[in-house]
C-alpha cells in the first residue's frame, strides 16, 4: 500500500518506532519499515546481538545509526531473538535498497503471539498512523 | 535549564559526563574542553581497523568509544566541546533528524558568524565555511535521554588526525592528510592568528549560551553533584575498561573515511576467484575522484585498469554499474576469474543507484 510516497505492506504489523513485524511460522521476522529508513538516510552500522537475547516488548534492544545519530531498536514484542541478519554487518544499506526483503533485521520466537494485537495492523490503522506521522515529521 | 561550565577537564571526564548525565536522565547544556589531547571512535567502530592504536600507545594518546555516532577523531583543548542533553519526550527536540541537526547547529554557526566566518548549516549534520567543514557533531539516544554533542574548532591538528587514523600504508595516509587540509577548517585558519587570538575560550563559551539560550530558554549555571559524579566513576569503570573499548570486532575488511558531508575516502577490498582487488578512492559531492585500483589479479592487457580508473574519474556514483558494463563491452579486456560482479562489489559504496 502506497501512502503519500511511503511503502507500507498492509501484511506487515508495525510499531510506533517504525519496526515491522511479519509472522512466519511460529516466529516473527522484523525489520525497519519504509518510512522510517527514508528519514534515516544512509543506514551506517546496525548493532547484531546474538541470538539467544531475551527481548522485553518496548524496550531496547539493538542499536542502529545513520547521519551520525546512533539510535535505538526497540523490541516489538517480548520473546527470544532467535536469528539475525549477518549479511546487515556488510552491508547496513540493505535496508535502504530493500527494507522489507534483503534488508530484514531480525527473527522473534515470541512468547505470546497475542502481543501482536497491540501492533498498528490493517489498511486504516496503517494509513491513519502515517499520515499523522507525515504531518508530525513535516511540522517540526 | 541547567547550565555546566565546566572549563578545562580531564580527556575521559571530558567524555563521561555527558554519558552520565544522560543515563541519570538529566536535562542540561555542557560547555567544555579537554585538557588533554585523545582520540575517541563512534559505537559501531571497530578501533583496531579505524585507529593506529599502536602509535597511540606509542604516543600516550587514550583512546575511549563513545555511545554517539560518527566516526574516529582526534580531540585536544583546541576543539571546545557543547554536549546537550535532553530527555528523549522533550518537546523541543524535532521529530526529524535532519531538523534536530538544522536546529541545535544554529548558536555554533551563530557564533562562528558573530566571528566574521560565513558558517552555514550544511545538511545532515555539518557546519561549514566556505566549503570545509568547521564544526563536528553526533547524536545518541543514551538511556531515557538524547545527546548532542558537537565542538567549535579554534585548532585542528590535521597531521595528528592523519597519525592516530589506521590506514593501509602510508600513501593513503598521504592522502587523509590533504583530503583534511582542503576540506576541514578553524577559527584560526579563517580569521588568522592576530585577530582569532582575540577570541578565547571563555568568550566564545559566553556567546555559545547566548546562543543556546534562544532555543533553551534561561540557562542557570550550576556545578556537578554528587550524583553526577558518582555515575561518572561508575561508567569509568565500564567504559575504560579494554572490553568496552573493543567490544565490536568487524569482519569488514574496507575503509570508508567521512572527511565531512559530501566528501568520503573509500578503500575498498573484494575477493573474487582469480585473486583480490582493492580499489581507492574518493567520493567528492557524488562523484568519483582519484581512483587507484591494485590487487593481486591478471588483467589482459595489463594496463586495462588505468583506463577503467579514468572512466571512473570525475563520474557519478550512481553510474558505477554501467561503467563497469561498459568498460567490458567498449574494451578487449580480459579478467580470469574477477567478473563484472566482482567490480561492482568493489565500487558499491552503498548508496542506492
Amino acid at each position: 500500500m502506497d501512502i503519500e510516497g511511503y511503502n507500507m505492506p498492509e501484511d506487515r504489523y508495525y510499531e510506533e518506532g517504525h519496526c515491522w513485524v511479519k509472522e512466519e511460522g511460529a516466529l516473527l521476522m522484523m525489520g525497519m519499515d519504509d518510512f522510517a529508513q527514508k528519514l534515516a538516510g544512509e543506514i551506517v552500522y546496525v548493532q547484531l546481538p546474538e541470538p539467544g537475547k531475551t527481548l522485553t516488548a518496548g524496550k531496547r534492544f539493538a542499536k542502529v545509526e545513520s547521519g551520525k545519530w546512533l539510535g535505538k531498536i526497540n523490541a516489538p514484542v517480548t520473546g527470544e531473538l532467535v536469528e539475525v541478519n549477518d549479511e546487515l554487518e556488510n552491508t547496513p544499506g540493505l535496508i535502504n535498497q530493500d527494507c522489507y526483503g534483503k534488508g530484514w533485521m531480525f527473527k522473534i520466537k515470541p512468547s505470546d503471539k497475542a502481543e501482536l494485537s497491540m501492533l498498528i495492523h490493517g489498511p486504516d490503522a496503517i494509513r491513519k498512523w502515517i499520515l499523522a506521522d507525515i504531518k508530525k515529521f513535516a511540522k517540526t | 535549564m541547567d547550565l555546566y561550565l565546566l572549563g578545562k577537564q580531564s580527556w575521559d571526564d571530558s567524555q563521561l559526563v555527558y554519558h552520565a548525565m544522560a543515563k541519570l536522565g538529566r536535562e542540561g547544556l555542557i560547555l567544555l574542553s579537554p585538557r588533554s589531547p585523545y582520540v575517541c571512535i563512534g559505537f559501531h567502530q571497530d578501533l583496531f581497523k579505524e585507529v593506529d592504536v599502536d602509535f597511540c600507545r606509542s604516543h600516550r594518546i587514550p583512546m575511549f568509544r563513545r555511545d554517539v555516532g560518527g566516526g574516529a577523531v582526534y580531540l585536544d583543548g583546541n576543539q571546545l566541546f557543547f554536549q546537550m542533553i535532553l530527555k528523549r519526550d522533550d518537546p523541543r527536540i524535532p521529530a526529524s533528524k535532519e531538523m534536530f541537526y538544522k536546529k541545535f547547529l544554529q548558536p555554533a554557526i551563530h557564533v562562528y558568524r558573530r566571528l566574521g566566518i560565513a558558517a552555514e548549516y550544511k545538511p545532515i549534520n555539518d557546519v561549514i565555511a566556505g566549503n570545509r567543514k568547521i564544526s563536528g557533531s553526533g547524536v545518541g539516544e543514551i538511556g531515557p535521554s538524547v545527546v548532542f554533542v558537537g565542538n567549535l574548532i579554534v585548532d585542528f591538528n590535521h597531521d595528528m588526525m592523519a597519525h592516530v587514523l589506521k590506514v593501509p600504508d602510508e600513501k593513503f595516509r598521504d592522502k587523509v592528510y590533504r583530503t583534511l587540509k582542503e576540506n576541514l577548517s578553524t577559527i584560526r585558519q579563517e580569521l588568522g592568528e592576530e585577530n582569532a587570538i582575540k577570541w578565547n575560550e571563555d568568550r566564545l563559551n559566553e556567546m555559545m549560551i547566548e546562543e543556546f539560550s534562544k532555543l533553551l530558554g534561561p540557562l542557570n549555571p550550576r556545578p556537578l553533584d554528587e550524583p553526577v559524579r558518582n555515575k561518572m566513576d561508575e561508567l569509568r569503570d565500564i567504559m575504560e575498561s579494554d572490553a568496552w573499548l573493543t567490544k565490536i570486532q568487524s569482519r569488514i575488511s574496507s575503509l570508508k573515511l567521512k572527511i565531512r558531508d559530501g566528501v568520503h575516502l573509500f578503500q575498498k577490498v573484494h575477493k573474487g576467484n582469480g585473486g583480490l582487488i582493492r580499489a581507492d578512492f574518493e567520493i567528492h559531492e557524488d562523484r568519483f575522484a582519484g581512483v587507484s585500483i591494485s590487487g593481486d589479479f591478471f588483467c589482459y592487457p595489463p594496463d586495462a585498469v588505468r583506463i577503467l580508473e579514468s572512466m571512473f574519474e570525475g563520474a557519478k556514483r550512481s553510474e558505477f554499474k554501467a561503467l563497469i558494463d561498459a568498460f567490458y563491452s567498449d574494451h578487449s579486456v580480459e579478467t580470469p576469474g574477477i567478473s563484472i560482479d566482482d567490480w561492482v562489489m568493489l565500487f558499491d559504496t552503498g548508496e542506492k543507484a
